[in-house]
Formats: C-alpha cells, structure tokens, sequence
C-alpha cells in the first residue's frame, strides 16, 4: 500500500456538508413566507377563509404607490383612489362620493366617510397631503406626467383639485393605481412611502417577504362593508408555468396571467379570459426605410392576416385586430369611423425589411415568425430581429427597424383614450414607434385633446383613430385576452379589462 | 509563501478588475441604464427625457462610472453594498438572502451529483475490485446522455410529471426540504454524470498500478482496493468539483425559474439585464468569494487524500491500459444521426402552417409539429449542421485555452475561478460590450467561459503527471522542459481532457441559444437546437415530442462524441520505456517537480 493510513480514508468532506443541509434547511426555511393551506384565525363559518394568490409581476419597488406596484396594492384590493373606473371606461366615486367641475382648472371632490387602516380618518387635509406627496415624486407617477397639480383641503369633506392648465379628463386621471390615497403616516423622510397598514381598501397590507410573498389581512372598518375573505396570502410567481402549476397542484386559488400556451392544461372551468385594452399590433416605420413608401405599408397591411394570428399563434384567446382600440373598449364598437384616403397597395418585388419584436412575452417571437410568412408571400424579404425589450427599445425608436411588433396598453394609467395618441403617434410623441409625422393625424388627436365631454372626446378619439389607421403606419393585429386562473370553490373575483382589480370585498373561497 | 502571496494578490486583481468591469459595463455598452432601470421597474412605462432625468438625478449617475464605483467600494468596509437602483432596498440583506437559498439548492444538488457520479463509475469500480477490468470496453453511452440532459428540460419535466400530475412533490416553491428535491435532481444529474464521466476516466488506470496488483495479491478485500482506487481518482476531480459548486449556486437560473426559487442565479440574471450595478456587483463577489472558498476547499481536501504521495513524487501516472474501443458503438450513433439528418433535410424547416400546430407524430410528421405547425424532424435536421459546426468551434476554441491556461497554473487557477463565478449572462454583456455585435460575439460569449473547467482538469492532471515517477526518471536522464512537455505532459494530458470538452459539446449548443434575448446568436426563425429546445420549452406538456426530439438527437450526440472519444488514447512510445517504475523510485526525488501550487 503506497497511500498512508488515516483514520477516516476519502470520505472526508462529505458528511460535514449533508450535515450542513440538514442545518441550513430550518434556518433558510425561516426566511420564506408559510407556504399557505392554512386557514385563517377566524372561527365562525360566515368569518371566510383566507384566499391563496399568486401574481405574475413580484414588487419591483418595494410596492411604492407611484411606480408599477401601484398595480399590485390595487388588484390585492389595498388601496384606493378618489375615484375608479367602471366597466364602460368612465370616472365611478370611490373614496369621492361625488365632484363637480366648479371651472376650467378647478374640480371640487366630495369625499365619503371612509378610515385609513391605521385607525385614522380620511380627512381632506389627509387626502390633498397624500395627492400632493404623489405629485412630488420623482418620477412623477405617470398618471400625472405633463399636469402640473395642486390639492387643498375645503370644508368638513371637500377636496379642491386644481390644473395648471384645463383638464377634461381630471376623473379619470385620478382613479390610476399611482394616485392612491395613504394616511399621513405612510409618508417617512426622504420621499419613501409605506403602504403596510395605511391605505383605505378592503384588505390590509400586514408582511411583505421581499419579492417573494405578501400577507393581507382583512380590514374591518372599510367603507363598503367587511371582505368575505378573511386575508389574502400573495405569493409572486414570474414564471408563467410555475403559475398554472401551482394552481393545478392546489397551492393557489388565484393565478393571473396564465401564458396562453399554458392554458390548455387547465380545465376549462377554471379558465376565465377577460378582454383587455392591451392590442398587438404591426408598427411600420414611416420614416425611413421601405416602410416610408405609403403603397408598400398598404401592401404589408393587406398581406397580414389577423385571425391566422389570433387563432393560430394566441390559439383563440384573441380577437382579430378591430382598430386600435380593442372589444374591451366597450364604446368604441357601435361608434367607430372607417380609415378613409389609404393609399393603395404597391408591388413589394422582394424588397427586405427587418422586423423586430421582444421576448418578454412569449407569444410575440410567434406571432412575428407567422409574420414573416406572411409578408414573404406578399413578396417582402424578412429578417427578425428578437431580443429583451429594454435593449430593444432606443433603437426602435431611432428607426432602426422597418418594422416593430408590440403590444400596448391603449388606455394606458389616465384611462382616457387620446392620451395613446398623442404619445404614440404624433410627432411630437414620446413614444412614437411608428415614427409618424402626419400633419392630419396631428390636427385629429389636437381636436380631441381639447374635448372635454367623455361621449364626445370618444368620438374625437375614433375619428383620430380613423386618421392614423389611413396612413397604414400602423396594423393592430390582434386584441389580446388575459386568463385567470381560478379555482373552482371561488368565486366573486373581480376580472376587469384595465387590469387594476382582481381581490375585492366580494372576493371568497 | 511567496508565491501564495503573488497567487492572493493576482485572486484580488481579478475580483477588482471583474467589480470594475461591472461599474462599466453601461458605459462600455452603450446601453443607458436609467432605460433599462425604468423598463425594470415599470415595462409600460414611457421613457420621457423627464422620466429618465429624475431617474438619473436619483441614481446619481451624473458622478460617472469612477464616482459610483468609488462610493460603492467605499462602502465595502462598512459592510454596506450599496442600495439597488431598481428597488431602492439594500443590497446586501437581499444578495446574502439569495445566496443562502442558492447554496442550499446547490449543496442538495450536489448530494444528488455525487450519487449520480458514484452510479456512473460503480460499474467499472465493481469490476475493478475484483480485477476483471482486463479487456473490457468502457460502458460511457448512459452518463453521456444524462450529461446532454438540459436542465430546464429535466427541470419542467419533473414539475409537470412528478410535481402536478403525480403531486408527489412540491411542483414549485421553496419552503422546506421536500421542496429541495425536483430542483436537486434536475441540476445534479447532469453535473453528476460529467463528474463520473471523469472519474470513470481515471478508475482504470489506478486499477492497473502496481499497488493495486500487489493488494489483490496479498488478499485484501475488494471493497478496500475500490476505496483506495477512489481515493487515488478523486483529486483529479476536485477542482471540477470545486466549479460544480459555484456554477450550481450562481449559475440554476432555468431551474430557479421553473420552481419558481429565489435564488441567487435569477437575482443576478434580472440585475444584469436592467443593469442594476450595485446588485450585480454584490452578486458577483459573492460568488467570486465563494470560488475562492471551493478552490481552498478543493486544495484541502486533495492534500488530505494523496498529499504524502503528492509530496514524495511517489505516483504513478493514471494512464490506463488501452482497452477494446468499441468501434460499434460510434458507427451506431453517427448512422443514427445522419439518418435522422437524411431524412429531414428534404423537408422544409420554415414553412409554417398554423392549422397544424402541436401535431403528435404521424406518417407526415415523423416526430410531430411545433407550436407554429412547422415540421421537428425537419427543423431539427436543418438545425444540426448550425449546431454542431459552431458547437464544435466552441470546444476547439475552449479546449486550446484551457490546456495552454492549464499549463500555467499559477496563472490560470484563479482566472479559472473568477471566469466560473462569472454569471453566463454576464460575461457575454461584458463580452458584448468590449467586442461589440459582430457574428463572432456569441462565440467568443461563451468560449469565454467555457474553457475554465477544461483548465481546472489540465492543471489537477498535470499536478499528478509532474509527480509521476517516469517523469522524474526521463528528467534524470537530461531531458529538458521542452520535451517533458511535447513527449510526455501533453500526450499525457490531452487525451482526457479532449473527452472532457467533447462530453461538454451538448451544454455549449444549449449555452450559445441561452444568449438569444441580447440580440446574440440565432434568431428564430434558424432552428438552432438550443433555440429549438428554448422555444418548445412552454409546450413540453402538451406537445413533448417538440422538446424530446431535439434532447434525444442532443443526447445521441453527446454519447456520439463520448463513445468516439474512447479513441482518443495516449499515443504509443516510440522507444520502450527504459526505466522501470520500481527502480525509478530508488532515484532521487527532486522536490521542484512537484510544484503544481
């Protein structure tokens, strides 16, 4: 034997590491929320029980009110604004009972008697402070970027709302998830917000574990009356499957977001698709490139068949592309204006082009290689170009594809139509991925903007609508349809095509 | 002493440079990170001058690159890593709460790797023991196809099946230690089966030296000829063990995704993508701390199993006796594949037909369609040559690096660690960033990490080699450095190693698709295997045969490779050997040539 003898030969740094394991494991588990199944404190049977929910997008900022979290607190039923929206599009009273535009720049909101969940009031002094706080974030929450804002306190139960410059849509502007209203006590030093125990909803924020889970708990004073639910326990799950799957093995009785290739594997009874105002659709660039020819986006319009896409590549959890706002914009079906002046389709002759679109969602790299077909048979060459939206954005909008595929939220935060126009399709648009700069498109979406009557300001909007689809810089595709996933003993889940509620009072298992 | 030290300063210039590269990562790019911060807080936000100035104004960034690294470094020492640009929350409480779930993943992965690995090697050391090795084949074809298994595939397999339809497992959170199990096995089997793969290399050989001959001869049990036999092998391993740990802790992205884990992969992936510096930096020091620790680790624990021999120059070297190559098996494999090539390449890969979607295989679609109705045989077909010509490169590439690397140990073992702690991703951004986009890019992304195991083996084979006696003799007998290399280390070493980055080939066409979302490499619709695989990967219930058909083509290549790299044998000396081991141990053993640390 040539190796020397040891007491413990080669097995040596093993044990010290399963040892290890068996250590960790108490003690990591410790860090994670409880898995859930377990039933609330509550005894009595009309008392409910806790509800199970998984969401798709984990906490990006420590749930501050003023970015995308905003969302999250007002789909878990945690805040609330002056006012939401209802299912037609339109302003409702929420922590407002009522308002009256008193002139131009002036809205006088009448508040409902409502506490904070903190034990506190909702006072006007609490609101305009809490509206004032919002408009000194930095980023300005986005329901207010450009509106220049100021709230007072006026009376026992009136909140005065001022704009620096007239504001049709001020309602409307004010029921965005980003405008919540918080007691005094959730703003500390330095601009961070804590919405743990100081908003106005049905549900209370107890426990945040990082971007891993959320507990709720009921709150019993709220203004509407007592949630049937007992609690809410959230879970964030970022993959799509690991979504579904922890609704088909019981862990959840709630999971939004169900990716449509995933949804096959639920029972059809569990499956609830909501029309929402998020449309896909084909952005040509107009400015340069082959796309600058009119007679070519005419052609790429007439060689794009939607319902391919819709059934083909969204397997029937779409509508075929209407117009740029989709059947979840319940006003705009009886009232839309057809394009008018389109140009008439050219020959491409094998003309190439690059298409670019993004892999956050999983269904655009398809719906863009059945593109790409169907271009080809038209006569366009394609090239993809697919990568992560963040570094496909800037050079989309410095027209370095001829082509974009995308899908947009057409309501956006404000809830008012025009808003999507003027951003995405005007010249001066910050967000205009079709870089269009027609003069008649600009004069339609000016006239709208000044509009201020909800009926009339649809209208205005359609008919810029109808303007922008005749310059063919812009093909929708297809309306989205989002899928909830929820289990059978559930019921009363709020399902809402501007995807701001989904727990509400009503909301049981 | 000395040259510990230099090694210790070299380990901190790589951390330094690795932690400056990231602070200037943005700025190298080109890419603004008050966008990708934005986009990471809030997708539909638009991105107006407005927006992007207050978030400028908030992250600082008007110090510049210098000014931001200076203050993160110069909160180091207070144990304050800086707070995260997308969240706002400290870094450090987040990164220490992700690495410990990531290095309880890994430790249970691990355990399953070792199991694995054991499984893999029992056979030849059964056999060994009892010294009935002698002219068998070496039976590879099953390691080299768990080796070929990707992980997210293992990985969503084993949540459907065993976690949603069995439920006998947790299909995804991470509560307690049943919930390690599915993730466990989905990242040990692979790894287990390289690291057995490697140590089924060397089990014959040490079954073949003399020791092992003389204790069977005075009758000791089998079962301790075994024990000794592993004990001489696994060192050789070590430091690929030593990688296995950190790749496994940094590196489980697919898997924490799948099982929906909170571990350190996802933190960095997501960090690197909205280039979140402060959290990146953490991240990646963490695991460059951790690589130093598994390689100090590594060194411990081979000194404590063959130090003494190590030390003496008393080893021989592990060359086993050339066995029968089954020159069968290859041929199989290869007409196998270029069959399936054959018969797919007349079809067309691109031609979609949405009505079709999701077919199970049939007499028109031998192994079904995709989720856009376009034909998998003929996609996988047209895909191969792409696959396996760049694949290949990869490894050529890889493989020279580490075997020139691996024989400067000094300099290359804490590159190795550093470049292995480095996420993948990561490495191709800063890749992306000093190369810029050119077709060699994606190459160039992941030959940049893909050599350091390859040199982790060379510089442990070498070590071993160096303190072999033949090489002390042909040293006595005036042989100079020069031609110890050509005639004897590189012969020597090679062979094994080229197994090694062969039985990797799977893993690197799977790594090169993996890079897709930063515009690097294929783009669909190329059907590219890696990007086959990642594209049916959301329709592996429903339609399996979109994600079998490419793994199983996958695995037979893997075992193609490994089966004809059993041909890959240390070229026969010209002359006899002239001195015998047992004589060359009489002769002086000179303490220089043992000098692998």
């Amino acid at each position: 034997m040539r190796f020397p003898r040891r007491p413990r030969p080669s097995r040596g740094p093993r044990p010290p590491r399963l040892l290890a394991a068996v250590f960790l494991t108490p003690l990591l588990a410790g860090c994670f929320a409880s898995s859930g199944g377990e039933d609330g404190a509550g005894s009595g049977a009309d008392d409910g029980s806790r509800l199970r929910v998984a969401l798709a997008f984990p906490p990006a900022e420590n749930l501050s009110p003023y970015g995308a979290d905003a969302t999250i607190l007002s789909r878990l039923g945690v805040t609330e604004g002056l006012t939401a929206l209802d299912a037609n599009g339109a302003a409702a009273p929420a922590l407002a009972a009522s308002w009256r535009r008193v002139d131009d720049r002036d809205w006088l909101f009448t508040l409902r008697e409502a506490a904070f969940q903190d034990g506190t009031e909702v006072t006007p002094a609490a609101v305009a402070a809490s509206l004032t706080h919002a408009t000194e974030a930095r980023p300005v929450p986005a329901a207010l970027s450009g509106v220049t804002l100021t709230a007072k306190a006026e009376g026992g139960t009136g909140v005065r709302v001022t704009t620096a410059a007239p504001d049709p849509v001020l309602p409307l502007r004010l029921s965005s998830p980003g405008l919540a209203v918080l007691a005094p006590k959730a703003y500390g030093k330095k601009g961070a917000v804590d919405p743990v125990g100081t908003a106005t909803g049905p549900f209370e924020l107890t426990e945040v574990t990082g971007a891993t889970a959320a507990d709720l708990d009921r709150f019993d004073d709220y203004w509407g009356g007592r949630a049937q639910a007992s609690g809410v326990e959230v879970t964030f799950i970022a993959d799509g499957t690991a979504r579904a799957n922890a609704l088909r093995t019981g862990q959840v009785d709630l999971a939004e977001g169900i990716p449509v290739a995933q949804a096959a594997t639920l029972d059809a009874d569990t499956r609830r698709e909501t029309a929402t105002t998020r449309t896909t659709s084909l952005l040509l660039n107009a400015k340069s490139g082959v796309f600058k020819d009119p007679a070519l986006r005419a052609a790429a319009r007439a060689a794009v068949d939607t319902s391919a896409l819709a059934e083909g590549v969204y397997e029937g959890h779409a509508d075929a592309g209407a117009g740029i706002y989709g059947p979840a914009v319940t006003w705009a079906e009886g009232k839309r204006v057809q394009p008018a002046g389109r140009a008439k389709a050219g020959r491409p002759g094998g003309v190439s082009l690059t298409l670019a679109t993004y892999d956050n969602r999983p269904e655009l790299p398809e719906a863009a290689q059945v593109l790409k077909q169907q271009l080809e048979k038209a006569g366009f060459k394609v090239k993809l170009e697919v990568r992560e939206y963040s570094r496909l954005e800037s050079d989309a909008l410095a027209g370095k594809f001829d082509a974009f595929l995308g899908a947009r939220n057409s309501l956006l935060d404000t809830g008012d139509p025009v808003s999507l126009l003027a951003s995405d399709f005007t010249c001066d648009g910050g967000y205009n991925l079709a870089l269009l700069c027609d003069r008649g498109v600009d004069r339609a979406v000016a006239e709208a903007q000044t509009v201020a009557d909800t009926g009339e300001r649809q209208d205005a909007a359609l008919a810029a609508e109808a303007a922008i689809l005749g310059t063919d810089a812009v093909v929708p595709l297809v309306h989205q349809r989002v899928i909830t996933g929820v289990g059978a003993e559930v019921g009363g889940v709020l399902l809402d095509p501007y995807e701001r509620t989904l727990v509400g009072a009503g909301t049981r298992r | 002493m000395r040259s510990r030290l230099g090694t210790l300063l070299w380990r901190a210039v790589l951390a330094a440079l690795l932690v400056c590269g990231i602070g200037l990562l943005p700025w190298l790019s080109h890419t603004d990170p008050a966008l990708t911060v934005l986009k990471a807080r809030s997708a539909d936000r638009d991105a107006t001058p407005e927006v992007l100035a207050d978030i400028r104004a908030q992250l600082g960034l008007k110090e510049g690159p210098l000014g931001l690294l200076g203050q993160w470094l110069a909160g180091l020492p207070r144990g304050d890593a800086g707070r995260s640009w997308i969240s706002g929350a400290d870094v450090l409480p987040g990164v220490i709460e992700a690495l410990g779930a990531s290095l309880l993943l890994m430790v249970v992965a691990l355990a399953v790797a070792l199991v694995t690995a054991a499984g893999v090697g029992a056979r030849t050391l059964h056999l060994g023991a009892r010294r009935r090795l002698e002219g068998r084949p070496a039976g590879c074809s099953g390691s080299a196809v768990l080796a070929a298994l990707p992980e997210f595939l293992t990985a969503s397999v084993l949540a459907t099946v065993v976690g949603v339809q069995w439920g006998w497992l947790p299909a995804l959170g991470w509560y307690g230690p049943q919930w390690t199990v599915l993730p466990a096995l989905a990242l040990g089997l692979p790894a287990g089966a390289v690291l057995g793969r490697l140590l089924d290399d060397q089990l014959p050989a040490a079954f073949a030296e003399p020791w092992a001959v003389a204790a069977a001869a005075r009758g000791l049990p089998g079962r301790s000829i075994a024990r000794k036999a592993l004990r001489r092998c696994v060192p050789g391993l070590l430091p690929n063990l030593g990688l296995f740990v950190v790749g496994l802790t940094g590196g489980s992205v697919a898997v924490e995704q799948i099982f929906d884990i909170p571990g350190l992969g996802r933190t960095t992936l997501q960090a690197a993508i909205a280039q979140d510096l402060p959290v990146l930096q953490a991240g990646t020091l963490v695991l460059v701390v951790l690589a130093a620790v598994a390689t100090v680790g590594a060194r411990l624990a081979a000194r404590l199993l063959i130090g003494p021999a190590l030390r003496d120059g008393a080893l021989h070297t592990l060359h086993r006796p050339s066995p029968p190559v089954r020159r069968i098996l290859p041929i199989a494999y290869g007409l196998l594949l270029s069959v399936v090539i054959s018969l797919g390449l007349p079809r067309d890969p691109l031609a979609l037909d949405t009505a079709a979607r999701l077919r199970p295989p049939s007499a028109a679609h031998p192994f079904g369609t995709d989720a856009l109705g376009r034909d998998v045989l003929a996609r996988v077909a047209h895909g191969a040559l792409d696959t396996l010509l760049l694949a290949l490169a990869i490894s050529a590439v890889a493989l020279t690096a580490g075997v020139l690397l691996g024989l400067l140990p000094r300099l290359s073992a804490p590159l190795v660690d550093t470049v292995n702690a480095v996420p993948p991703v990561l490495a191709a951004l800063l890749v992306a960033a000093v190369w810029g986009g050119g077709s060699a890019t994606p190459v160039l992304a992941v030959a940049v990490v893909a050599w350091a195991p390859l040199a982790a083996h060379t510089s442990a084979l070498l070590r071993q080699e160096r303190a072999t006696l033949h090489l002390t003799a042909t040293r006595a007998l005036g042989a100079g450095p020069g031609y110890l290399l050509r005639s004897e280390l590189l012969p020597a070493v090679l062979p094994p190693v080229a197994r090694h980055a062969l039985l990797r080939l799977p893993g690197i066409a799977l790594a090169l698709a993996s890079l897709g979302f930063l515009g690097l490499g294929a783009q669909p619709p190329s059907p590219e295997w890696g990007l086959l695989l990642a594209e049916n990967q959301p329709y592996a219930e429903r339609a399996p045969w979109a994600v079998l058909a490419p793994a199983a083509v996958l695995a037979v290549l893997g075992a193609l490779a490994v089966t004809a790299a059993g041909g890959l044998r240390r070229p026969r000396p010209r002359r006899p050997r002239t001195v015998d081991p047992i004589a060359g141990e009489r002769l002086s053993t000179r303490p220089e040539l043992v000098g692998a640390e």
